[in-house]
């Protein structure tokens, strides 16, 4: 079988995706990805030239649109109901641009 | 509650509206009834993810009250009928959890738009259904509260990822459910629990309130014990959705012409996939009757060609994890879901939270898309991927100058025992001929047609229309179910009184 990713890869995807493997974890994804990698093969073995792609099943939309009239939203309280963490209305999080972590 | 009242849970919807028409039971007894049914035999296979009994009442008591004015027959197509939703639907006050621990929490503050149809058209909603984690397989065995068992055999799998619907059906405890399908995701389970399912045309229903696995393949649709009821849950739920734009102006009737038979339609079977290797020969078997059965109803079996269906399987595992690294991008431990509280900043909180809050396959699924959209990568996978799209439209395209419908196996096999397949790579062979479809977009269906001779358990037909023409697959579904009957419920939940 190719290695199509090694760990160091594997942790670069994973800083991609934000989430956190542990060394552990890191080595059973490096192993798992290539294998599902390798079963993806015949996709790189047609012979695809001059073959348009179909980005969408659903030919010959264009933008659709709407019209521009106000609708009820989510008021403050059911925006913020599901925030595993808030504060005077707003979500909370850890500091961003140094200071006082929350 | 009256002896009739009991029965409500294996009728289907048109003997339901008689029983309420009749004043034989109200539609108070029928929710009754059917949490009761729940109640007594889910523990058995835990297709539930929470029992909505209020709103099972509250909806009941509308449809009793209009039918105390006289007005039963304005309450919508699907009045009475108990109905679940898989659980990656939002629905006002119930958790919509995708099986998930990230979304463990998370109680939704608005209807889906297939959710509020269903209501709307009378439905009586009573609760929310097991899956795989984020739709996330084809077994139920990836979500985190645990999997559905199979209700021919508790010791097997429902399939996936929709199983807790297609259960739900098959063990007589709701006539209709709503499932989701990427990949086969309704059909499969349907074929495993021998249900009919139904997974219709990219952009007949919206799928706006459902949450997002690969957005250019997702589509609705329902569950049901026979093809008229899912013919009328599909009236009910499909149409323009201003709130998702890819969803189509469809007026179509679905029930309209199931009794037309099949006399002088053109059907297609593929040699190709007849021949496939891991094709069971009691899978094969049943696809081989049902054809022999359509041509004595007087229908013609042709032979048709996919000559790209073998790329399907690969350019699904590349956009399926592509779109869904995009769509899983949102859980950011923030607005809503699962927090990993403590952290210093926001970049280990994102990745503590994602980290935990994702199962295994979601991760592996998040990790594979991040890769393959990643610089020089995307033009090795992903832009073949939508090329080869194009050829497999163009397949179908083709074969429907010469058919009116499809029929091919749903899955290769039966259900499969618990922990059976443990790697992906086998796991994702349950989809193989189910998946081009989706990556065409046009409607497929589930259609049990008896029990396979080596196992004894159900087997499903797959019926594929051409996009946007559902009605074909239905028609030609219903012709089959009236030379094998309806769909029976589960045995060892058929015996007896249904309390």
């Amino acid at each position: 079988m190719t290695q199509h990713v090694n760990e160091k890869d594997v942790r670069t995807i994973a800083a991609y995706a934000r989430i956190g493997l542990t060394q552990e974890e890191v080595a059973q994804m490096t192993i798992d990805l290539n294998d599902i990698i390798d079963s993806l093969r015949p996709i790189t073995e047609y012979d695809l030239e001059g073959v348009e792609p179909t980005f969408h099943p659903i030919g010959g939309m264009s933008n659709v649109m709407r019209e521009d009239v106000r609708r009820q939203g989510f008021s403050q309280d059911e925006a913020l109901a599901n925030a595993p963490r808030q504060e005077e209305g707003c979500f909370l999080i850890p500091a961003i641009l140094g200071g006082e972590s929350a | 509650m009256s002896v009739q009242a009991k029965e409500s849970p294996f009728m289907n919807v048109a003997q339901i509206q008689a029983g309420l028409a009749a004043k034989s039971f109200s539609a108070h007894e029928v929710a009754a009834a059917t949490l009761a049914r729940i109640a007594a035999i889910d523990p058995s296979i835990h297709a539930f993810l929470e029992v909505t009994e209020q709103l099972a009442f509250e909806q009941a008591a509308r449809i009793d009250a209009a039918i105390a004015c006289g007005r039963l027959d304005e309450c919508g197509p699907l009045a009475g009928a108990p109905m679940a939703f898989k659980d990656n639907m939002n629905q006002k006050g119930t958790h919509t959890t995708c099986s998930s621990r990230m979304l463990e929490n998370y109680l939704s503050p608005y209807d889906a738009t297939c959710v509020a149809k269903a209501i709307a058209a009378g439905a009586i909603p009573m609760g929310k259904l097991n899956m795989d984690e984020f739709a996330f397989g084809s077994s139920t065995e990836t979500s985190c509260f645990g999997p559905t068992r199979n209700p021919w055999d508790l010791g097997r799998v429902p399939g996936g990822s929709s199983g807790g619907s297609a259960a739900a059906v098959a063990a007589g405890m709701v006539p209709l459910a709503l499932g989701s399908d990427t990949g086969g995701s309704i059909r499969q389970p349907g074929s495993f629990c021998g249900v009919v399912a139904v997974k219709p045309s990219y952009g007949v229903v919206s799928r706006y309130g459902v949450v997002a696995f690969g957005s250019s393949l997702d589509q609705v649709g329902p569950f049901a014990r026979s093809v008229e009821d899912a013919a009328r849950a599909l009236n009910a739920i499909s149409g323009h959705d201003p709130l998702d734009c890819t969803s189509q102006h469809v007026t179509t009737d679905f029930t309209a012409n199931l009794s037309e038979g099949v006399k002088g339609t053109r059907i297609g079977i593929v040699p190709a996939f007849m021949g496939a290797q891991g094709l069971e020969s009691e899978v094969r078997e049943k696809v081989e009757e049902a054809a022999l059965l359509l041509e004595a109803a007087g229908a013609h079996i042709v032979e048709v060609d996919l000559p790209h269906a073998a790329a399907a399987m690969s350019a699904y595992y590349v956009l399926g994890p592509c779109e869904a690294f995009s769509n899983l991008a949102r859980f950011d431990s923030v607005r809503y879901g699962y927090c990993d509280p403590g952290h210093k900043d926001l970049g280990t909180q994102y990745e503590a939270s994602r980290a935990q809050g994702f199962g295994p396959e979601a991760r592996r699924r998040i990790m594979l898309g991040s890769y393959l959209l990643s610089a020089g990568v995307y033009d090795t996978y992903y832009y073949p991927a939508q090329q080869v799209r194009t050829l497999i439209t163009q397949d179908y395209t083709q074969a429907f100058r010469n058919v009116d419908c499809i029929l091919t196996p749903v899955a290769p096999r039966t259900a499969f025992k618990f922990g059976e397949i443990s790697d992906p790579t086998s796991m994702y062979l349950s989809d193989m001929f189910t998946i081009s479809i989706n990556i065409a977009g046009n409607g497929g269906m589930s259609l049990p047609v008896g029990s396979g001779v080596q196992t004894g358990l159900p087997v499903g037909v797959q019926l594929i229309a051409p996009q946007f023409k559902d009605e074909n697959m239905l028609r030609v579904a219903a012709a089959l179910e009236a030379v094998l009957g309806k769909a029976a419920v589960a045995p060892a939940f058929a015996e007896g009184d249904a309390l």
